[in-house]
């Protein structure tokens, strides 16, 4: 009887086992927080799952000429938040703005811009692509998100998301596997400018492997937690939300 | 008590022989007319909701552009008005596993049973020009209808149908992914390929175009050989 369990066990640790050496990766999601009911659901567990085995090494998205820059870069949706908060800050030149890191991290803080600034820095020159089907290539400086994490002493063993929160009142979720890859940044910088404020200022994330809805302007805070349930409608993000996918690398 | 006089019925030998269709080319047929339903339906929705084209890497509304809608009276706004989005994007790729499953399962299949090679690769002396000429000319006096009544393909049916399959469908699916940012992060070649984004984006519409041609001209020259009778064949096999 104990011979069998353990037997089972071991045998439910093979798949598991198989994807850490696959992947070399534990913190990486193959399904959406919340999966969709019927056809679309299998879909999208399909897409994500076959993009996450596919980019299991982390390779870098494409990186361009300085010669394909679009500048200026167009701007979309939202470029300025009426937001009171947001317009204080915007007046201030974004000097007084802070950014809190909060949740599963080892030590909860705030970073002002300056701060952000002088984290090491990550320049590239990448493909911006809406999901509307247009694409722009921009040359982004910021901050990788992790060492962002590790300013804050690095996430708990718990965490499981990154929640990104905007002063438009966007939010979405990563998975640890999308905030580890080094192109995934805060960006302060667009063209060797100040990011503009039509463009996102004082911060936006670049997700390279994903559509431009999951590239967040206007970043707020940002929280690691180990469930996305508790925000808004619990799907994991605003676009997710009102029916769109989760994962957005299609 | 009526059994006896029913097998005493003269059968036509062509019946009993065997069926001009097997089971998964009518299943796969049925699932793929479903699945191209869906897909050319979304994508026009897509396309409406970004009703222009455009060429390489960058394209965006005031760059220049390759196809505008406007152009041909519809204005971005009224495009805009009638594609939505959300709802093409969430079936064009739930239907675009649908078609890639589905044809994989038809080509596996009929790789297996010989489909492929007995009967939709042209024999040695089809592809001679000769033969070529005559069936095009037979064709379009609409003499070809004897292959279709025969249960076997004709030399332009047997070509097109493979140019189809091993050509332009998987230029179809692989413009689809290179508009992928994650697609193409693990494939970076494909931007190479298609030269761009946006060419790709570009190709994919044009491919769209085509493909509605093809099967424009495939139920018309069904509608040729006897609409009722080819579909039925398609659904019972006979």
């Amino acid at each position: 009887m104990i011979e069998r369990i353990s037997r089972r066990k071991w045998l439910a640790s093979v798949p598991a086992l198989g994807g850490l050496l696959l992947t070399g990766c534990s913190r990486e999601t193959f399904v959406p927080p919340r999966v969709r009911g019927g056809l679309i659901g299998a879909a999208d567990v399909l897409t994500m799952s076959t993009n996450r085995l596919l980019l299991s090494g982390q390779p870098l998205a494409r990186e361009y000429a300085r010669s394909e820059i679009a500048d200026p870069f167009p701007t979309w949706n939202q470029t300025n938040p009426r937001n009171d908060e947001y317009q204080r800050h915007a007046s201030e030149g974004f000097r007084n703005y802070r950014l809190p890191i909060t949740g599963l991290v080892q030590r909860p803080r705030e970073l002002s811009l300056d701060e952000i600034k002088s984290l090491p820095s990550r320049t590239q020159i990448t493909a911006h692509v809406c999901e509307q089907g247009w694409s722009a290539i921009g040359e982004w400086t910021g901050a990788p998100l992790q060492r962002v994490l590790e300013a804050a002493g690095g996430v708990t063993p718990a965490a499981r998301y990154v929640v990104i929160e905007t002063f438009d009142r966007w939010y979405e979720s990563y998975d640890l596997f999308e905030v580890e890859h080094p192109q995934t940044i805060l960006a302060y910088g667009l063209n060797r400018q100040d990011l503009p404020r039509g463009n996102g200022a004082p911060l936006r994330l670049r997700v390279e492997r994903q559509c431009g809805y999951k590239n967040l302007k206007f970043l707020r805070s940002i929280q690691v937690v180990d469930s996305v349930a508790a925000f808004g409608r619990g799907t994991g993000g605003i676009n997710s939300d009102f029916g769109f996918h989760w994962f957005a690398g299609v | 008590m009526d059994s006896t006089s029913i097998s005493e019925l003269p059968r036509p030998a062509a019946e009993t022989s065997r069926l001009v269709h097997s089971y998964s080319v009518r299943i796969c047929h049925w699932i793929n007319v479903v699945a191209c339903a869906y897909l050319l339906v979304s994508g026009v929705h897509i396309l409406l909701d970004f009703p222009e084209l455009y060429w390489g890497n960058t394209g965006y509304r005031g760059y220049q552009a390759a196809f505008r809608l406007a152009d041909w009276g519809l204005s971005w706004d009224q495009a805009g008005a009638l594609g939505d989005r959300r709802w093409g994007r969430n079936y064009h790729f739930t239907f675009a596993w649908v078609f890639l499953i589905n044809g994989l399962v038809y080509v596996g299949w009929n790789l297996y049973s010989r489909h492929f090679r007995d009967q939709m690769l042209p024999a040695r002396g089809e592809l001679t020009g000769a033969h070529v000429r005559t069936e095009l000319r037979d064709h379009f006096r609409w003499r070809s209808l004897r292959h279709a009544s025969s249960g076997t393909y004709g030399t332009l049916q047997k070509t097109s149908y493979l140019i189809l399959i091993f050509v332009f469908v998987p230029l179809m699916i692989l413009t689809g992914i290179a508009q992928s940012p994650g697609f193409t992060a693990a494939m970076p070649a494909l931007l190479d390929l298609f030269g761009g984004r946006q060419s790709a984006r570009t190709l994919h519409t044009i491919g769209t175009v085509l493909l509605v041609l093809f099967v424009v001209a495939h139920v018309l020259e069904v509608a040729a050989a006897g609409f009722f009778s080819k579909v039925r064949s398609m659904i019972t096999g006979k």
